[in-house]
């Protein structure tokens, strides 16, 4: 027979080895790989933890008993069961770790872990140190037994769910969305009142003596009168006050406070009507009643699917890289499928999906190339509740079949062209939540008698362009070569597809009706100002554009510069004027020459047999940078002693600081003999008054000077 | 002779304890066996991923966050503060300005001079909210927006804040919001990142944006953000190499992935992997990439919409085109950063350059969102990195003045995905300097962010140099009263 000291002394080593295993347990319970024979003892928790609570009480319950130390006997009683009710309680501290692992989390589950623990050590404490004053083990006694009670609920609620004790008599408040479970006024009405009318009419600040945070008070009124009378608009003060215009000195919630949508005003008043009913169930309204369908727009039904989930092996098979086939919410058995890639879009792809037609909840098509693919596969998908299809070219047969899916609620087909007969589709599509038309060339009383015949359904009709009038943008034009020998390619582009361009060639501004209509790119045979502006309907014309082409002639055989230009502005000196070489809109390029000093002036020889008819001066404009026309343009033709004036113009001067530009100054010359040609460009002497370099010197730049015959 | 008699009392000395110790380091060593990682690493990560993903559906699939960097001033934007002009040039309290941190730049002013805005508010919609006269078009769609005038942060300069925003640290390092999104949802569309970056500049004071903003710091170098730039080359490096063909090309990457997979057998080094994706990736884009860039499919009422802005590449309209073309193509985080919002000075003047830039296209953004029926799964939000002080800072003038750095209170807005509409959330003081309900602070708006696309942002974390690293920090709640 084993003596009762070597019985104890076995149960006080193990008191160690529970805590050694429980610590480690608790610590890196995380990380913890389970073979499933350990699971086992997991599981025996929740027998093995009443030992501890019986034990435990029953071994604390002797401290309490009056001149307990003067008896050994019951005194050792007491001891031993509390000796093995915490040798149980050590058991019960790691089998409930083991079966923590098995997808324990949350609040309830860390104080039931971490108080069971400590009752554990509190327990063996207290054994060790049972022999302290009295008072001691009395408090701590108290403590334990407190620890042991609240562990022991705590750990009920994991089981038996949040509150099992207390529930009965507790207020259960926990709003809940599921269709099933609202309440008319609860959650649906007092919603409302609560954002939009409870900051003031309520409990210490009750203005018009109405109070709307309590049901008595919503149900006694006001001041001036009844709330609500049920069925009676017209008694109804609240039905009055929202619908009064916004300016109204009674209209409710006041103009500078948050007001109620529509839709909310829409549900208060339908709720008046249908009885304004304050214990009703929404499920008992009547489901073909406005209020009804109103209502349940906003509670939420897609977290309730209780259909079979697809194959994972099939959900992964028709993944890739241009269709995305995944669960609503890791878990769910609902599929989303979205569609990617226009270039890589196959319509029979869509049949492959006849595998998880019972799944797919969301499809989104948008963009992809649908024309003429037969969407009545689409029908079969039971449970498809949205569809986006916008910009995918559909046709009313395909609106047929799209009209067809039982379940639908949300449809975008926005970006396409909407006939009669789609229309008369969409009209009976009297289930839909939401509806997204914008662009799809409806007329406004189209829009109109749709919103009226759909009227659960949120109609979305987008934005209205023809409402804004902006100006276009200026057209871009690009032409093949700025100088060229024969002809250049020009092309004229917008980046609005649809706009009509128009344009002029001799330097006149364009106009909607008389100008040329750009087709396509144009050669263009001569030195011109092509100018362009673009026009659509319900946009305002854009602002010219132009752009200067310059033909090159045949070269002189010399040309020489009577007078410099400024070191800086010296290009390849006088080889600039004749390389050929359209400068860049910069003048700091190096493909122009600059005058400031002195006027510009040359002589240019002519090669053998030349007899130019015409000459241009190519310039550069830009008067923030101080460069002017030439106020004087003189040239002379001669044979080198003798000079003969043929022109002297004074090109228009500019009124203020417009943008870089170019220009062409083109003269006739006389058909009589000569060999040389003589020009001088006169800068401007004295910038004028309105230029911030009023008074100093302007600048002329060239960069060009061609021949024609 | 008293350690004795204790001793004897708890039936106990130290050899006894030490010994029966033994036993418990000796089951603790029986228990290690059990948790074979216990001293090494930890769960895998994408175990650690599934825990923080929701068990519902997540309201918003995408977000589009149009960042306004430098700070726009909610005083002349969204929180109406109309004593502020009643008593222009008076000194602000010391008592409202407490114990404030200043920056460098007001510090040293001997006063404080409270300045109102120069624009004029009203209210629209039916929320009511009160909008200044700079932002019409935002006005115009304000039943959509929820605006939070609650906001706060911890940062007083640029920088940091922004770091802070974007990161969840005001040193940079860690991962963008972008980037964790991507860890934690991965991509929709597979021939595109997803986290995309497009950047645009203001005429107003400029603050600098960097790389930094969207790196994906520790996490798998796929979750970077990728830049847009306005070029020729939206992506850099995503043309084909000069005279080589597509199927060359094609044929180029399958060899070298097949070299890399044999590398990838010896070293097992998963960068080897993620390089292999990547270079799939790219080549994905390739066909993606045009087709989304390409506006010339757009119909003409866009341009009327975003404005005719919206056709010069590399503006802030253009972008907001181009972010509403990725999100709607799969792309969870468009991220758009305008600069030049700093308005130290010349406020005035430069806000009403800045805000005739964005105005039009954040409205138009959420518009074109709603009429395509994606606006309830798409988050939107507006916002600089800190507020602007309601004093002046420098030489005050009735019609020019400016304001300096303020993380006490500031004012942003977010739209679709899951937040309530046509709301206002948070108050300030009267002087527009504190908060006086419903504060908001950064980590609390990113977690709010996080579980509207259905994240624990507790939960998402990822291990670091031995410890675990989350896009909150240590902090942040779910801003409830916001959600639908």
């Amino acid at each position: 027979m084993m003596s009762s000291k070597r019985f104890r002394g076995i149960f006080e080593n193990l008191l160690f080895v529970w805590l050694g295993l429980s610590v480690v347990l608790l610590l890196g319970g995380q990380n913890l790989v389970l073979p499933n024979w350990l699971q086992i003892i997991g599981r025996s928790h929740p027998l093995l933890l009443h030992f501890p609570i019986v034990l435990i009480l029953f071994g604390v319950l002797f401290q309490w008993i009056p001149g307990i130390d003067n008896n050994a006997d019951l005194k050792n009683f007491g001891e031993l069961s509390l000796l093995v009710g915490v040798n149980f309680a050590g058991l019960t501290v790691i089998a409930g770790l083991i079966l923590a692992q098995e997808d324990y989390s949350g609040n309830t589950f860390d104080l039931h872990q971490y108080s069971g623990f400590g009752v554990f050590i509190l327990g063996a404490l207290f054994y060790f140190f049972r022999n302290l004053p009295k008072t001691y083990l009395k408090a701590t006694s108290l403590v334990l037994a407190i620890g042991i009670t609240f562990t022991g609920h705590w750990g009920a609620n994991l089981t038996h769910g949040e509150d099992f004790l207390l529930a009965p008599i507790l207020q259960e408040e926990v709003p809940t969305l599921a269709i099933n479970d609202a309440q008319v006024f609860e959650d649906v009405v007092m919603p409302i009142l609560e954002t939009k009318c409870v900051g003031c009419h309520k409990e210490g600040k009750i203005k018009g003596k109405l109070r709307l945070d309590h049901i008595t008070g919503i149900q006694t009124g006001g001041k001036t009168g009844p709330f609500v009378v049920a069925g009676n608009l017209d008694e109804s003060l609240m039905v009055q006050r929202i619908n009064l215009p916004l300016e109204h000195d009674d209209h409710m919630p006041p103009k500078n406070k948050a007001q109620l949508t529509d839709e909310e005003k829409k549900i208060l008043v339908n709720w008046v009507l249908a009885g304004a009913e304050f214990d009703k169930k929404l499920i008992e309204m009547e489901p073909e009643s406005e209020f009804f369908k109103l209502a349940s727009l906003n509670f939420d039904e897609s977290d309730n699917y209780n259909f079979e989930e697809a194959d994972p092996s099939t959900v992964e098979e028709l993944n890739n890289f241009f269709r995305k086939v995944e669960p609503l919410y890791p878990g769910s058995p609902a599929l989303v499928v979205s569609y990617f890639g226009i270039a890589a879009f196959d319509p029979s792809s869509l049949n492959e999906l006849d595998k998880i037609r019972t799944q797919v909840v969301q499809l989104n098509l948008n963009k992809m190339p649908l024309a003429g693919t037969d969407l009545s596969i689409l029908q079969n998908f039971i449970n498809l509740e949205e569809l986006q299809a916008s910009f995918t070219d559909l046709d009313s047969e395909q609106i047929l079949s799209i009209s067809q899916i039982p379940s639908l609620k949300d449809l975008s087909i926005s970006g396409n062209k909407l006939s009669e007969k789609s229309l008369d589709y969409l009209s009976g599509m009297s289930d839909l939540r939401n509806l997204y038309l914008w662009e799809t060339g409806l007329s406004d009383d189209q829009q109109k008698q749709l919103s009226s015949t759909l009227k659960y359904t949120n109609v979305e009709f987008g934005f209205d362009s023809k409402k804004v009038v902006y100006e276009l943008n200026p057209p871009l034009l690009k032409s093949e070569k700025d100088m060229f020998g024969d002809s250049t390619l020009l092309e004229i582009n917008h980046p609005i597809p649809s706009v009509e361009i128009r344009y002029t060639l001799d330097g006149s501004e364009p106009d909607s009706i008389n100008s040329l209509k750009y087709e396509a790119p144009f050669w263009v045979k001569k030195t011109a100002e092509i100018k362009a502006r673009a026009f659509a309907d319900d946009w305002k014309g854009s602002p010219e554009a132009s752009t200067l082409v310059f033909k090159a002639g045949n070269p002189p055989k010399e040309l020489k510069l009577l007078t410099q230009p400024n070191a800086i502005y010296f290009g390849k000196g006088n080889l600039t004027l004749i390389d050929q070489i359209k400068g860049k809109p910069n003048h700091t390029s190096g493909e122009w020459l600059g005058y400031q000093d002195n006027h510009a002036e040359f002589v240019i020889t002519l090669a053998e047999n030349q007899k130019p008819k015409e000459i241009t001066i190519s310039l550069l404009y830009n008067e923030g940078a101080y460069i002017f026309p030439p106020t004087q343009v003189e040239i002379w033709q001669g044979d080198g002693s003798n000079w003969n004036k043929v022109i002297d113009e004074k090109p228009l001067q500019p009124k203020n600081i417009q943008p870089t530009r170019f220009e062409a100054l083109t003269y006739g010359l006389p058909e009589t003999d000569f060999d040389q040609i003589r020009v001088r460009l006169k800068r401007i002497a004295s910038l004028p008054p309105w230029h911030p370099g009023a008074g100093s010197k302007g600048w002329v730049f060239l960069d060009e000077v061609s021949l024609l015959e | 002779m008293e350690k004795e008699i204790l001793e004897h009392g708890l039936g106990m000395n130290r050899r006894k304890f030490l010994s029966r110790l033994s036993l418990g380091v000796g089951s603790a060593a029986l228990g290690s066996l059990l948790i074979p990682d216990l001293f090494s690493g930890g769960k895998p990560n994408e175990d650690a991923i599934m825990d923080a993903l929701p068990h519902f559906a997540p309201k918003a699939k995408r977000v589009i966050y149009l960042f306004q960097n430098g700070a726009p001033s909610q005083l002349e934007s969204f929180d109406y503060k109309p004593l502020l002009r009643a008593n222009m040039g008076m000194e602000l309290p010391a008592s409202i300005r407490g114990e404030q941190r200043l920056t460098g730049m007001t510090s040293g002013q001997d006063s404080f001079p409270l300045v109102g805005s120069y624009y004029d508010f009203e209210q629209y919609g039916q929320s009511r909210a009160w909008i200044s006269s700079l932002f019409p078009h935002t006005a115009s769609v304000v039943d959509d927006l929820c605006i939070v005038k609650s906001m706060h942060t911890e940062a007083i300069n640029h920088d940091p804040a922004l770091t802070f925003f974007q990161t969840g640290a005001q040193v940079g390092n860690r991962p963008s919001m972008g980037s964790w999104l991507s860890y934690g949802l991965g991509s929709e569309n597979s021939n595109l990142p997803a986290f995309c970056v497009l950047l645009s500049r203001g005429k107003g004071n400029g603050q600098g944006v960097y790389s930094k903003l969207w790196s994906n710091g520790f996490l798998d170098a796929t979750h970077q953000g990728v830049q847009f730039s306005n070029s020729e080359d939206p992506v850099l490096y995503l043309k084909d190499p000069e005279s080589m063909s597509r199927a060359e090309r094609r044929k180029m990457l399958d060899h070298l992935a097949e070299m890399n997979e044999l590398n990838f057998n010896e070293f097992n080094d998963p960068e080897i992997s993620a390089k292999v994706a990547q270079y799939e990736m790219a080549f994905r884009m390739q066909t993606a990439v045009p087709e989304i860039t390409d506006v010339s499919k757009e119909p003409d009422s866009i341009v009327k919409l975003y404005g005719p802005e919206c056709l010069v590449p590399g503006t802030y309209a253009a972008n907001c085109l181009l972010a509403r073309k990725l999100s709607e193509n799969g792309v969870r985080f468009v991220q758009l950063y305008h600069q030049g919002w700093d308005q130290h000075g010349n406020l005035p003047n430069e806000m009403a350059l800045q805000a005739k830039d964005v105005d039009q296209a954040s409205a138009a953004l959420i518009t074109d969102l709603k009429q395509r029926g994606l606006l309830d799964e798409t988050l939107v939000i507006w916002g600089g990195e800190f507020g602007r002080t309601n004093y002046c800072q420098g030489q005050i003038q009735a019609d020019n003045y400016g304001r300096d750095h303020h993380p006490r209170a500031f004012s942003i807005w977010m739209a679709g995905g899951g937040v309530k509409s046509g709301i206002v959330y948070g108050e300030t003081d009267e002087f527009g300097y504190n908060i006086v309900e419903n504060p908001v602070h950064v980590h609390d708006f990113q977690a709010t962010v996080l579980h509207l696309l259905g994240i624990d942002h507790e939960k998402l974390n990822f291990k670091h140099l031995g410890r675990r690293y989350r896009l909150t920090d240590v902090s942040g709640h779910v801003v409830k009263d916001i959600l639908v």
